[in-house]
Order: C-alpha cells, then structure tokens, then sequence
C-alpha cells in the first residue's frame, strides 16, 4: 500500500485536508462545517499519514517523540495524548455550558448551556466579525471526534 | 425546625457524600474512620429528628419545563424509618470500631455502610414512586456490596449473589406494580396519592388494576422484608460481618418492606390487600420461627427469627382494623430495638467465644454479665414476655387477629389459632439463645474475654431502650404513659391508617383478662412445655426441612437450570465470528421493530406518486449500479470500492435536496470509512473464495429483512409530518439568526438550540473510544485470547 506515488500524495495532500477542516470547523456558524465536520476531515489525514507511513513514523518523525519506543499503543505512546484530548473536549463542552450558570450572582438567570454572540465591526482584514460563544462548545465537540476517532483507531490499527 | 427542602435535601445527601469521601478519610485516619461515620450518622439523626412533628411535602422544581421535581415527604412513618437508620447507624460505626478491628478492605466496608444509610433515608423520604424504587434498589445493590465483604470466600459470594437475584427481582416487580398505580391515577407522587386516598384506591378498583398493583407491590416488599418463600436469601446474608447483619439485615434494610406496605398501606387497604397480606405475614411468622428452632448457628438462629418477626408485621399491616396498624407500626420500633441488640450480642459472642454454634456455648453469664443482662432484655422481649416491650406489640397482633375473626367469623378463626402457634415457636428460640447464657459452660469452649468498651456501649443503649418501652407500659397502666414513644407511635399509626385524622395511641400491661392476654398466657404456657422437648423439636425441624421441602431446593435448581440454558445458547449466537453477530443483532432489531409495528396496528401511507427530476434519476441510477457491482465484486478492495460509490450518491442526493451540511458530513464520513477499509483490506487475504448456497441464501433474505424494515420505517417517521411542538423551518431559521447569531441553521440547532443532543452524542463517541481502549486492553491482559 505505501507505494512512492501513495507517499508523496500524502505528503502534498495532508496539509491541505488539516487547512480545509480546520477551515470548515471555524465557518461552521455561518456556512457548511461546524465541529463534528471539521472533526472527522482532522481524522482522515491522520488515516491517511497511518496508512502511507505507519505509526511509528507520526509517532516519531510528526509528534517528535523519538524516544519513547511505541510498544505498548494503549497505555503508551500518543494514544495517550488523543485519550486526553476527548476527555479535555468533553470536559471543554461541558464546562462551557456551566459557564452561563455561574454568572448567575451577577444577576444574569441562565440556564445551562445558554449561548450568546458578539458582532465586532471595523476588525482589520475582516471588516465584520462575529464571536459566538458556541464556538467553545464546538469545539469540545471538535476535540472529542478527532480524538475519539483517533484513539479507536490507532488501537485498532495497532492490533 | 420547620421543614424545609434544604434540611432534608442535606440528610439524604449527607451520607453520600461522606462516603464519596472515606477513602481520603481512611487514609488519614485509618481504623478511626468508624467515629468519622459515627459522626455523619449523628448529624443526619440530630436532622431527622429535628423534623419531628412536621408532616408534608418539601420540593424544588427540577426541570420545571417537564414538571419533574425532586420532592420529600415527611411523616411519621418516614421519620420513624429515618431515625431507625440514622440512630441504628450511629451505634453501628460505633461498634464496628471494635469488630473490624484488623479486618481487611475498611475503607470500602464504611462507604458502601454510609452509602447504605444515605439510600435508606432517600427510601424513607422519597415522595416520588419512581424516586422510591431508585433509593430501594441502591439499598439493594449496599446490601450486595457488603454480604459479599469477604470476596475471597464462595460462601460470601453466593450469598451475595442470592441477595441481589431475589430483593432486586423482587423490586422490578415492584416497579412494575408503580407503572400501573401511575397508569391508573396519572401520577407518580407519593404525596398527591396519599393525600385522597379514597379517590386513589377508587381509581385503582375501576381500573381493575387493584390487585395486580397489590400482588406486584406486595411481591416487591415480600423479597426486600424476606417473606416466604423469599426469605432464603436473609440466613445466607449472615455471611456479612455482624455490624452489617445487625444494620442491614435486622434494623433497617429488611424493614423497606414493610415500610412500604405501610406506606402504601392507606391507599391500598381493602379486601384482597387483607387476605392477601394475613396470610403471607402468618405463613412467614410461623414457618421462619420453625426455621429458627432448627438453625444450629446463632447468626442462622437471628436471621431466621428477623423474618419470623417481619411477618408479623406484615401481618400487622394486613389487617384492616386499627389494632393491625398499631401492630405494624409498634413492632417496627420494637423490633429494631431487641433484634439489633440480640445481633449485636452474637457478634460479641462470636468474637469473644470464638464460635458461633448453639451447641458449643454455653454458661457465657459468667465470663459477659453485662452481654448477659442485655440479652435477657432483648429476648424476653422477643418471646413476648410481660413486660418486654415485644409483648405489647404482640398483643396488638392477638388483638388484631381475635377481632378480624370475631368480625369475619369461618376461616378467619385461623388466624389467631396461626398466630398463638407461631408465637409458641418464637418463646422457644428466643428462650434457647437466652440459655447460651445459663447452665454449664462446655468444655470445648476456651477463655472469654470481655468485649471493648465500643463493642458493649451499642448493645446496651438499644436494650436500654427496649426496656424503657417495656417499662412504659407498666406506667402505662398506671395512667403514668411514656408519652415520648406513645406520641411517636401515634404519629406513625396516623401515617400508615390514612384516615386523615390524628390517631392516639396507648399500651400498657393489661389489667383485667382479655381474649389477646388469654392467647399471650397460652403461648407462654405452651412455649414453657414445649422448651422441655426443644432437642427433639430441633431434629424433627431439621428431619422435615429437606429436598424439595426447602425453598433453597427451587432456587439453587433454578439458578442451575437458567445457567445451564444460557451456556447452551451462547456458544449458537456468541461463537466469535462478527458474522453471526451481525446476523443476530440486525435480524433481531428487523424483527422487534416490525413486531412492534404490527402491535401498534400502523398503517402506511398511501402512495401518491413522486416526482421525477432528472438529476435524482440519475444518481438513482448510478447508485443502483453500484449496488449491483458490490455484489459481483471479485475483491473485497473491488467490493469497498464500489460500496463507497453508493455513499457518494447519498452524498449527491443530499446536494440536490439542498441539504449541504448533511451532504459535507456524509461525503467526510464517506471519504474516512473508504480510508479505513483499505488500510484494514492490506492486512487481509483478497479474497476468500466461494460461498455455500444456504448462506448465501440466509445473508441475502437477511438484507431483504433489513431494507424492509428502514423503509417500512423512513415511510411511517416522514408520514406524519413534523411532531407536535416542533418548529417549522423558517421558524427555525429565524430563531437561529436572531438567538444564536449563526446563518447556518444546521450548525446552530447543532451548537446552541438542540445542544444538550450534542453533548449527549459526543459522550457517546467519548464512551465508544473507551470501551475500545478497555476491550483491547482486557484482551491483552487475559494473554491475547482472541
């Protein structure tokens, strides 16, 4: 499978799918893509770096961690990483949703998980921006897909 | 103290908490951890008994949008269970001090105990059915925990085995009964139920649901309270420490049962709730302390007799008349105090004597005075000796039976004869285990030593106060009441006869000749001829009680037939191969949807023609196509490959019904599934070669079975149109832009209006990446056993 010409598409096409979700994963509140999207598409390229290059390569050679030996792929290595990341964007989600509660002493009455937005004008470049605080919910989703998805798959991978 | 939410909120809350927080307490301070839960028991007794003469309902609003609320229910009846297991429990950390002193896993024993006494207070004040069955299953699952505290032997683990199969199946068929009381009324409050009792159990009886709700709830109470033929699992129980079997099996968790009978008890009261619970209580009451003759351990002896004792009290409860109240709710206190005392002497004799068989004891008066004197209060008040505190209870029975029988006259006349014949047995065992005390003292049976003060202090207070209640009915008779517990008593007579009105109660030493005192005189009179041929009443217990006379013989035979059953299905639908996995689970739901749809009697929708464009006839088309490629595939690369094609034109479909998020999403969810097909198609072989004709046959009548039921299913789900309550879709887009700030309605729903869904699916994809994790990693660990 990880011929010359599988390699060196790989190599050209993972940045751009990594550009494209991270893309379709911020312009979610406003056009195709959002979290769960943008999520899966991280995925793919890593699929894809697996299959060309084999794991011990992203383990060594992309994350930069040559030292430790990728023996052990449940308890070891980057699984571990990927394990933290869904539970920081599980946590992520949740917590932004507590969030609008505990403003509740200053006099705001807002139940869990209420969102809200601010539409900044005359941003440099941009002109108009908007900041939706769904964003950080949105990302936790964001953040437990890529790293549930990743997690299942590199164990399985490895097996 | 008024009642409030927040008070009884905290004691229920307490006690979890406190557990949550043992491990960190132990390890600061280690065996001292028993007056840390001594403590937290005393806070939460000091708050229920701070509720002391309120009555009603304490609620905060939950989820106010679907009416759900979190509700207490206060009432004398509640705070009786309530400071049973909260001021049982202070004495039993106290105790345990003594008796774990040196045992093994003490961190987990005091939290899953302090879990304990937090689930039996939620049962206690619950006033929400469903929040009831929650509280009484947690009891359960405390129990489970601590009967099985030594993990290391078999008898502990079968005995918490037996536990958990009968009081949990006993409480689904109690939540069963609870379906159908709310079925019935239209609600799962307590409190509104017992507030017009009469309208409920007028609703239950045009409903035609009064005895099934009686038979289920009575079910349900019967296992939890160990009544026969369930009572199997309570001597096996005594495998637990005896702090434990004290606690659980004697004071508190065994008395749920009748808690709930009296809890139920004002609505439910009638006929068929009399006949039916007479019965079961005397059957219990008679057969247990039969049982109890002829147990050869003192820890069998005690279980035998709590069971004996609840079935009194359910008998209590069944009858109707008044003295049937004033039994139940007399004895629950009553019993507590002597039974708990009497559990907590055996573990002193146990750990002091070294042995717990009856024929190895003996003449301990001499070595325990202190233990000998409590005994002598708390078993002569179990035999229903004057002026023991059990006596007055008993008599209430006698009463309470005399006069149903006087009333109803025919077989009715049964049920005093039962209850003096019972009683007689109860006088002989409880005489029995006084003896331990007297006589000769065995050769066999070494040194005695005297038990630790925090071993002695427990067991005196609770004798202490059983005789108080005896006493008081001497003063009683003087005009002189022991008011505290007459009052308290009364609060509970009231809770559990739902009149409405305050009913007073009254004991005392009876001072002319009455039918009950008669009867009490003549269980005396046998139980003293009777004790003079107790060895050969033992034998001849022990001589009748064999094969299928025993209802362990039932249960052990039919936990060897249902395991047997399953070991003969498994290896037909679990075989290892994700094929017939497949087949089962898909066949399965294809069936049980389609069975459903036929049951609710559905009919499809008619068709009206569709309407044909030209860019969907053509992805219909190439998708067909690649449809009947997959099947003619001589690869399984070949295979995904053109399965994938299919995914696309879904992908399209999406696009042209201008849905470009779910056309996004399935085109990546596509793109990854092909990615991870072809790394997984490296590793395999390219092809396997033929197939047999039936299987061939089996998968593809199999697929016909599955489409059948997606499409039967996506018909009838866009049949209806949208549900009641949604919203329309420009509706939705409006309140997006507005609410949520976002052009991307799809993403806001996602994000901000539905996203309490999301967070719910990513927990699920959070789950599913852990149960991988932990499927590989136990696979590993079994030493890479496929």
């Amino acid at each position: 499978m990880s011929t010359v010409v599988f390699r060196t598409t790989t190599r050209v096409v993972v940045p751009i799918i990594l550009l494209v979700s991270v893309a379709l994963f911020l312009q979610g509140h406003n056009a195709p893509g959002g979290g769960f999207i943008g999520g899966v598409l991280t995925v793919t390229a890593f699929a894809l770096l697996y299959m060309a290059y084999g794991m011990a390569f992203v383990e060594t050679e992309v994350f930069d961690r040559s030292d430790e030996p990728a023996e052990d792929h449940i308890y070891g290595g980057i699984v571990v990483y990927y394990r933290l990341l869904f539970a920081c964007g599980l946590a992520l989600a949740l917590l932004s949703g507590l969030v609008p509660m505990l403003l509740d002493p200053l006099g705001f009455d807002l139940p869990f998980m209420s969102q809200n937005y601010l539409v900044y004008h005359d941003v440099p470049l941009y002109g108009e921006m908007e900041i939706a605080s769904a964003l950080a919910f949105d990302l936790g989703v964001y953040c437990v897909v890529v790293g549930g998805l990743l997690t299942v798959l590199s164990v399985v991978g490895s097996e | 103290m008024q009642l409030t939410f927040e008070t009884v909120a905290a004691l229920v809350a307490l006690p979890f908490l406190a557990a949550a927080a043992t491990p960190l307490v132990f390890r600061v301070l280690g065996e001292r951890t028993s007056y840390y839960a001594a403590a937290v028991a005393a806070v939460c007794f000091a708050l229920v008994a701070g509720q002391y003469g309120n009555h009603g309902v304490a609620s905060m609003a939950w989820v106010p949008a679907y009416d759900v609320s979190l509700a207490f229910y206060v009432d004398g009846l509640a705070l009786l269970v309530g400071l049973l297991a909260s001021g049982v429990g202070v004495l039993v950390f106290v105790y345990s001090g003594g008796y774990m002193h040196g045992e093994p896993a003490q961190s987990k024993y005091y939290a899953t105990l302090l879990a304990f006494m937090g689930s039996m207070l939620g049962v206690a004040f619950a006033a929400d059915l469903v929040a009831l069955f929650v509280f009484w299953e947690l009891t359960s699952v405390c129990s489970f925990v601590l009967i099985g505290h030594y993990t290391g032997q078999a008898s502990s683990r079968y005995a918490a085995r037996k536990s958990m199969l009968i009081t949990v199946g006993g409480g689904l068929f109690m939540l069963a009964g609870f379906l159908l009381l709310a079925d019935a009324t239209g609600t799962f409050s307590l409190a509104a139920l017992l507030e017009h009792p009469a309208e409920t159990h007028a609703a239950l009886t045009e409903a035609g649901l009064l005895v099934p709700v009686v038979g289920l709830v009575g079910i349900g109470a019967a296992a939890k309270s160990a009544q026969w033929p369930l009572h199997i699992w309570l001597p096996n129980a005594m495998e637990a420490p005896t702090p434990v079997s004290a606690f659980l099996h004697s004071a508190t968790m065994v008395k749920a049962g009748v808690y709930l009978l009296g809890r139920v008890r004002p609505f439910l009261v009638g006929t068929e709730w009399e006949l039916a619970f007479v019965a079961l209580g005397l059957v219990t009451m008679t057969v247990a302390a039969m049982l109890a003759v002829g147990a050869t351990d003192i820890k069998e002896l005690l279980a035998y007799s709590t069971a004996s004792h609840l079935g009194l009290i359910v008998a209590g409860f069944g009858f109707a008349s008044h003295y049937g109240a004033e039994t139940g709710a007399f004895h629950i206190l009553n019993h507590a105090a002597f039974k708990a005392a009497l559990f907590l002497v055996a573990g002193i004799i146990a750990h002091e004597a070294g042995t717990r068989k009856i024929d190895e004891l003996g003449g301990l008066a001499r070595d325990l005075p202190i233990t000998a004197a409590v005994t002598a209060v708390a078993a002569l008040g179990m035999a229903g000796v004057p002026p023991f505190n059990g006596f007055y209870s008993k008599e209430f029975l006698f009463e309470a039976a005399y006069d149903a029988a006087h009333t109803m006259g025919g077989v009715w006349w049964l049920a005093p004869a039962i209850a003096v014949f019972g009683s007689v047995f109860t006088f002989l065992y409880s005489i029995r285990f006084l003896m331990l005390f007297f006589g000769e003292k065995p050769d066999g049976l070494g040194d005695v030593h005297r038990p630790p003060l925090a071993m002695l202090v427990p067991p005196v207070l609770l004798a202490l106060l059983a005789g108080a209640i005896g006493l008081g009915g001497i003063t009683g008779a003087l005009d002189v009441p022991l008011a505290p517990v007459e009052n308290f008593v009364g609060e509970v007579v009231t809770a559990v006869s739902g009149h409405g009105g305050e009913e007073a109660f009254h004991y005392y030493v009876p001072t002319h000749v009455t039918p009950a005192l008669a009867m009490s005189g003549l269980t005396i009179a046998l139980g003293l001829a009777a004790y003079t041929v107790y060895d050969r009443l033992h034998a001849l217990v022990n001589a009748l009680t064999t094969g299928p006379a025993r209802a362990n013989w039932w249960y052990d035979g039919a936990v060897d037939g249902v395991t047997a059953l399953s070991e003969a299905v498994t290896p037909r639908i679990a075989n290892g191969l994700l094929r017939t996995y497949a087949t089962w689970a898909l066949g399965g739901a294809a069936v049980l949807t389609l069975a459903a749809y036929l049951s609710a009697g559905v009919s499809l929708p008619a068709f009206t023609g569709i309407a044909l464009d030209t860019p969907l006839v053509v992805v219909s088309v190439v998708a067909a196509g690649a449809a009947a490629a997959v099947l003619l595939a001589d690869s399984h690369v070949a295979g995904v490959l053109t399965l994938s094609i299919l995914g696309f034109m879904v992908a399209i479909v999406y696009i042209v019904a201008s849905a470009p998020d779910l056309a996004l999403t399935q085109l990546v969810v596509e793109t990854l599934t092909l990615v991870i097909f072809l790394m997984v198609l490296d590793k395999l072989p390219s092809w396997y070669g033929g197939t047999e004709r039936f299987r061939s046959i089996r998968d593809a009548g199999l697929s016909v079975l599955v489409g059948a039921t997606v499409t039967v299913t996506v018909l009838l789900a866009t049949a209806g149109g949208r549900p009641d309550g949604g919203l329309q879709p420009a509706e939705l887009g409006r309140r997006a832009l507005e609410e949520g700030g976002g052009h991307n309605v799809v993403n806001v729903i996602l994000v901000d209006l539905r996203g309490f869904d999301t967070l719910g699916e990513i927990s699920v994809v959070s789950m599913a990446a852990l149960s991988v994790v932990t499927l590989i990693a136990m696979r590993e660990r079994v030493g890479g056993e496929a």
